[in-house]
């Protein structure tokens, strides 16, 4: 690649190192502030791990707080309240299929059940997930500035060590609770290809976006925390057994823990502005499309086609009624919008339950997938492609079972 | 170029104006952006790359990033070294002077250097590297000004220079 002069061996080179620092680096002594306190106490497992549950928790109350109270107290007002009848009795033509396409159902009251290109699929990307990931990014890029998360991954290091990966896991992780994307390309810094393989799987088949958190925030708060957990157990599991079952080696990886810094507003500020930008230009029209293509299936009658053809997996494996087929079809393009879609139909809170563990596992969304065919190599691409699968049915058939066993379902 | 983790894209924003994800842990950046700087009245290309220890790769992230550097011969490399962990960065510096770029070094995060009491002689520093070494703190912006106007400097220079200007200067100190 180049074309060299002279060239020092590895210690040669180390040795100038030496021989320079030596003549222009002074290390003075130095008392401990409270700084280094704070960084001490935050990565003990015995004071850190309390200290982590708080920050998880804190990170929850606001972003579930700064999220309800706009969707709640804002946006569901404004849209339900106001824009919904008014869009109603506005739009020409009530009963044909234009109407149907742009309204949805002119006899619904929430934009949660209309179904509509203008009622839904504007109500859902900035009523709901719009504040969503206002209220998680501005969090996380504090968070991220401060620099917490390496600490993070100091504490994790150990449980993460059980099914093969590194404490650094988590920052890709984490990354992935905001938007799967930039979590898989946050796999890269890991070494080996059966981690980078292992964690691209276990980042799209398990982990939901903040789009989708938001979702399942603004339609089922009460089920969140089992949805987390089954997620959870998944993620483990399913990490466990690959670590077992894929060849490749796991070395460990080095990683700096830097220090503490003053959060730069002007840097959270501007990545707060970056993703809510990126969101409302690139996912926005991806809903319009979404609702578009569900309304449009059903009245060609396509999506009743595809339903009777697949119920006997949705509700003789799952336990789901044949009507989730259209959720899981705008799955395909956004999965926020597929959880959304939901709060249209009329399902047990089991059957909600399932139905939203399986919405999360059963594909990642387009973007995910796109990115995952550039980063992984053919035969990894389709065992990723093979976890996805017999995740879905394990634990679509799973949950199914636990339902009726508990007489739930 | 520089270690990961030393402000590389707190650096490229700065000097481009772009939004590229500044945060403060390793490997924030995956893949190289380019942008354009005013650079003595014209623009020219600045391109921000992932984070490497040395110019022998060990992840996906960092061969970008070596790589980068193999296909612009005719760049000149502002080497980012944070300035509590000077040895670290100087390797790398060295790799990258061998190859004959002209470089200019940045000495990054200075007030945190200066907070845990580890002092650099940049004046020392440059004139045994012979090549313009500048303290910055990239999130405040202090120093960019200084380094910009130098970076007319960067020229390349041969290892054997710095060898023996490094023994002048130690047997002077005896």
């Amino acid at each position: 690649m180049w074309e060299i002069a002279v060239e020092l061996t590895i210690d040669q080179r180390w040795d100038l190192v030496d021989r320079i620092a030596k003549e222009t680096i002074e290390v003075g002594a130095y008392e401990p502030t409270l700084r280094d306190t704070l960084a001490d106490v935050t990565v003990k497992p015995l004071t850190g791990i309390p200290f982590a549950i708080a920050v998880i928790y804190g990170f929850w109350m606001f972003f579930s707080g700064f999220a309800g109270f706009f969707t709640d107290g804002f946006f569901v007002k404004i849209f339900d309240v106001h824009f919904l009848p008014w869009i109603q009795s506005v739009f020409p033509g009530k009963g044909t299929w234009l109407y149907f396409i742009f309204v949805g159902d002119p006899s619904a009251e929430t934009c949660f059940e209309s179904f509509g290109v203008l009622t839904s699929g504007l109500f859902l990307p900035i009523g709901v997930v719009l504040p969503a990931i206002v209220a998680f990014y501005l969090v996380f890029a504090f968070l991220e500035d401060v620099g917490y998360l390496p600490r993070l991954a100091v504490l994790v290091d150990g449980v993460l060590h059980k099914i093969g990966l590194h404490g650094y896991a988590i920052i890709p992780t984490i990354l992935s609770l905001g938007c799967n994307v930039p979590g898989v390309t946050a796999c890269r810094p890991l070494e080996s290809r059966k981690q980078r393989f292992m964690m691209i799987t276990l980042l799209g088949v398990f982990i939901p976006c903040a789009a989708q958190i938001g979702m399942m925030e603004g339609l089922i708060p009460h089920l969140i925390g089992w949805v987390f957990l089954t997620l959870a157990i998944g993620y483990f599991a399913v990490g466990f057994i690959l670590n077992k079952v894929w060849p490749g080696e796991s070395p460990e990886i080095l990683m700096d823990v830097p220090p503490y810094q003053k959060p730069t507003w002007r840097n959270i500020g501007r990545k707060m502005g970056t993703r809510t930008s990126h969101f409302l230009m690139e996912a926005v029209p991806f809903f319009l499309l979404g609702c578009l293509i569900v309304a449009v299936m059903y009245l060609t009658g396509a999506m009743d086609w595809l339903g009777n053809a697949l119920a006997p997996a949705l509700t003789g494996v799952f336990g789901v009624p044949e009507e989730t087929v259209a959720p899981l079809v705008a799955g395909f393009l956004r999965k926020d919008l597929a959880i959304g879609l939901l709060g249209g139909i009329e399902l047990t809170t089991w059957q909600m339950f399932t139905s939203v563990v399986l919405l999360c596992i059963y594909f990642p969304c387009l973007a995910t997938f796109a990115l995952m065919l550039k980063e992984e190599k053919w035969k990894e691409f389709l065992a990723t492609m093979l976890v996805l699968v017999v995740t879905v049915f394990v634990f679509g058939g799973l949950l199914n079972l636990i339902g009726i066993g508990l007489g739930i379902a | 170029m520089g270690q990961a983790n030393v402000g590389k894209s707190a650096f490229f924003n700065r000097l481009t104006g772009a939004k590229v994800a500044e945060s403060n842990y390793p490997g924030t950046t995956v893949d190289f952006t380019k942008g354009h700087m005013l650079f003595q009245g014209e623009y020219v290309d600045l391109i921000d790359v992932p984070g490497t220890f040395s110019l022998q790769p060990k992840d996906k992230a960092e061969e970008v990033a070596v790589k980068m550097l193999g296909e612009e011969k005719e760049a000149l490399v502002i080497c980012i070294i944070d300035a509590s962990k000077v040895e670290r960065g100087l390797y790398l510096a060295l790799e990258i002077i061998e190859k004959g770029y002209p470089v200019i070094i940045a000495l990054n995060m200075w007030d945190m250097a200066k907070s845990v009491n580890v002092k650099v002689d940049t004046e020392k520093l440059e004139q045994i590297l012979g090549v313009p070494v500048v303290p910055t703190v990239a999130t405040r912006g202090e120093g960019f000004k200084e380094l910009v106007s130098r970076m007319g400097q960067a020229a390349p220079v041969t290892i054997e220079e710095i060898i023996r200007s490094v023994g002048n200067s130690s047997r002077t100190h005896h």
